[in-house]
């Protein structure tokens, strides 16, 4: 074996190890000795893939090609690079000749499905990732941009059944149990959302947007409380005709049912929902905001049961709409941020 | 020595031995790949008691040239002289230390503060581990690359600066029962397992476990990822039981296990590496010691990312004894600005400023914060030409520019403590998250 084979193993070893910094390292020594080998020039074009540095890492799959023009390694790590630069049509160029130099190679296929994904030419990604899958069922990175490809085109159970694909092969694959709560929310199944973002949270704490869904599904449990609000109110206030004694039993009941369903929820959620919610509510204001007009309107709904006067329940008409402006506000924020 | 004046050229003066030194030192300046030149200059500075500055040549020497006899011996004796008067008396080991030489490894107490100068320590230590004290290997079989790097550290707790609580922890949690086994015991205290040091990136954690190798007067015995993995299937984990069979036959031993998330990794991630996964199993075997007794070895391990390790790891008689070590406190950070700042022009400084303005930096930061704070000092002297020595409000400029790099690590915890500590594993790191209020 000669010391660049022997580097382009340490290489790979090393970034399966996620030491991306040292992989770069080795094979940048190794290519000093050997500057035009394709394949120590390609397992640095992938360590730069990993690091997110696609103007070298492409200048490195390029001279891997230039040194190897039917290397299908080196076109595909050429399209993935030109794909993060923006530079579509020629990302899918690269990718269809890395397709074309090896048709039966899954990883050609996944490369290539990811380039026209990004390039937004969704239904031939679908085809070339359902390509993928049919190469290599068991390669879970297919089934999850096959699952991505059909989320962007609107086809959530075909979506979903990719996402549990990833988990009957993977069962602790993060990404794919995050995502499949975002079905879930999309889905309005706050509490399957919730009970999935901690799971996925409890197995890979580095994914960043974590705490931001779990705000989103306090959001949706927000909407339905308020929903639930203005229903009690309007129970409330019908029964105010009848008497502070049927005011009071009807108070009653909604506060049995508020308080009974919270004993519920939080009897089914997971060990890690109070500190996850919590951090949630911290992360924004206006959620935080939300909740403290939430809990206003329940103070209210004691001291209708307290004074029996079902009259004073107009008042969570006013906490019912400052809540609706608080949502609409953060909707708002959230549009304004997102790039 | 160095009564004799040398001279440079035919025609110079004789030069006292300050201006031979500094003019040896342009030389080397000039010419760094001149071994020779620089086994020379470490001589001289050797002789005149300057053994950071000797150690630091040497060791480029045997850099640049790693067979080289000369370079190589006067290492060996440096780094006798280095260790402290045990070693330097070894016959052989070199001529004995000049009584009035200062030792380089003493505690800087320059400051007033009593305080040790880890970050330079570190250093020193970081030399002499590769290669400086190298103890002979007890090996019977010899040549074995798992053996070579045992050293045995010189230094100690207390002369780490500052982090009063991860020196209390340690000697709590570790040190205390492994002195006192027999009451341990009794408290029904198992001496069993390891200990895993975790936190951000460049706050210390391979110079406390050295710390800890020195309390215990045991060998250190440092493992990297490059030690273990090997491109064949099966060699990992050959290698990585004869490591443990070596630090075996060396006890008592602290073995240290850098960067053990890469060793250890989830075995859920691995399931289409089977060569992984085995390294894993092997790693956790070996933590168990099935066949082999692990008395006398000390396993620790360092990792900036524990929650990526596999819990199988932190079970009962593995790394069931977790220490958060932190960015530099108060204290810890003066030490790494004095020692930074050190042999520069500087005014009268307000360091209390500077490390107050300090927080979350790493010495990694700090040394770089130096740096910046020496540049802006050197440009503005250069521009003008006249000196403008380094002055508070410098170094409070620097920190415009450099940002405390522990942030991206924080920013993870927070999700860790808020998603992955239902079992307490993340207590410690969780009450620093509130106190600091990020929590």
């Amino acid at each position: 074996m000669s010391d660049a084979e022997r580097a382009v193993e340490r290489v790979a070893q090393l970034r399966q190890v996620r030491r991306y910094t040292e992989a770069e390292r080795t094979a940048r020594d190794a290519l000093v000795g050997d500057p035009q080998d394709a394949d120590l020039l390609l397992e640095l074009s992938a360590v730069l893939l990993s690091l997110d540095r696609p103007a070298e890492g492409l200048a490195a799959a390029e001279a891997a090609a230039a040194a190897e023009p039917e290397n299908e390694r080196a076109h595909r790590l050429r399209g993935l690079h030109l794909s993060r630069l923006g530079r579509h049509p020629e990302a899918v160029r690269a990718g269809y000749q890395s397709v074309t130099l090896a048709p039966d190679e899954p990883y050609a296929a996944l490369g290539y499905a990811t380039v026209l994904r990004k390039s937004g030419r969704l239904a031939d990604a679908l085809a070339t990732a359902q390509r993928a899958a049919e190469l290599s069922p068991t390669l879970v990175d297919a089934h999850l941009i096959l699952a991505e490809v059909h989320d962007a085109l609107g086809h959530r159970a075909a979506a979903r059944a990719s996402y549990q694909e990833i988990l009957r092969l993977e069962p602790d694959h993060a990404v794919a149990r995050h995502d499949l709560a975002v079905q879930d929310l999309r889905g309005h199944r706050a509490g399957a959302a919730l009970r999935g973002l901690l799971d996925a949270g409890a197995l890979d704490p580095t994914i960043d947007v974590l705490v931001g869904n779990v705000g989103a599904v306090l959001w949706r449990v927000a909407y339905f409380l308020r929903l639930g609000m203005i229903g009690a109110t309007v129970a409330v206030l019908a029964s105010a005709g009848s008497g502070p004694a049927a005011v009071r039993v009807v108070t009653a009941l909604v506060l049995l049912a508020a308080v009974g369903a919270g004993v519920v929820a939080r009897r089914r959620l997971p060990s890690a929902a109070p500190s996850a919610l919590v951090a949630a509510l911290r992360a924004e204001v206006l959620l935080a905001l939300s909740y403290l007009v939430l809990a206003a309107g329940f103070g209210i709904f004691v001291l209708v049961l307290v004074t029996g006067l079902g009259g004073l329940a107009v008042l969570n008409w006013a906490v019912a709409i400052v809540a609706m402006l608080l949502g609409v506000g953060a909707n708002l924020v959230r549009r304004a941020r997102r790039p | 020595m160095g009564d004799a004046p040398e001279r440079s050229g035919p025609y110079s003066e004789p030069m006292s031995e300050d201006a031979l030194l500094t003019s040896l030192l342009a030389a080397v300046e000039a010419n760094p790949d001149d071994v020779p030149l620089r086994v020379h200059v470490a001589e001289q500075l050797a002789n005149q008691g300057r053994m950071t500055d000797a150690l630091r040549h040497c060791t480029e020497a045997v850099t640049r040239s790693p067979g080289d006899p000369a370079a190589l011996g006067l290492l060996r004796r440096l780094s006798g002289e280095l260790a402290g008067p045990d070693r330097a008396a070894v016959p052989g080991s070199g001529p004995p230390t000049a009584p009035d030489a200062p030792a380089a490894a003493e505690p800087d107490t320059s400051d007033g503060s009593g305080m040790f100068d880890w970050t330079s320590a570190e250093d020193q230590v970081a030399d002499l581990g590769g290669k400086a004290e190298a103890a002979p290997a007890q090996d019977p079989t010899g040549g074995s690359p798992t053996i070579e790097d045992i050293e045995r550290p010189t230094v100690r707790l207390a002369d780490v600066g500052g982090m009063a609580q991860v020196k209390e922890r340690l000697e709590l949690a570790f040190l205390g029962p492994m002195r006192n086994p027999s009451m341990a015991k009794a408290f029904g205290k198992s001496l069993s397992g390891g200990l895993l040091l975790y936190g951000p990136p460049g706050c210390g954690k391979t110079f406390l476990a050295r710390a800890v190798a020195g309390e215990l007067g045991a060998s250190f015995y440092s493992v990297g990822i490059a030690d273990v993995l090997d491109m064949w299937t099966g060699s990992s984990e050959r290698n990585l039981a004869a490591i443990f069979r070596a630090a075996r036959r060396n006890a008592p031993c602290v073995l240290f296990l850098d960067e053990i998330d890469a060793l250890g990794q989830k075995r859920s991630r691995l399931q289409f590496n089977a060569a992984m996964r085995t390294t894993v199993n092997q790693l956790l075997y070996e933590m168990d010691s099935v066949d082999s007794d692990n008395e006398g070895v000390f396993v620790l391990a360092a990792t900036n990312l524990p929650w990526d390790i596999d819990p199988a790891l932190r079970r009962p008689g593995r790394f069931d004894r977790m220490l958060l070590v932190l960015p530099p406190d108060g204290p810890a950070r003066r030490a790494i600005l004095d020692y930074h700042l050190r042999d520069r022009p500087a005014g009268k400084l307000d360091l209390d400023k500077v490390v107050k303005a300090t927080e979350h930096f790493s010495g990694a930061d700090l040394a770089h914060l130096c740096t910046s704070a020496v540049e802006r000092a050197l440009a503005e002297s250069m521009r003008d030409g006249r000196l403008h020595p380094l002055s508070t409000d410098r170094l409070l400029a620097a920190l415009r520019e450099v940002k405390p790099s522990t942030g991206p690590w924080f920013a993870t915890a927070r999700n860790v403590v808020t998603f992955a500590n239902t079992d307490g594993t993340f207590d410690d790191l969780a009450a620093y998250l509130k106190k600091n209020r990020q929590l």
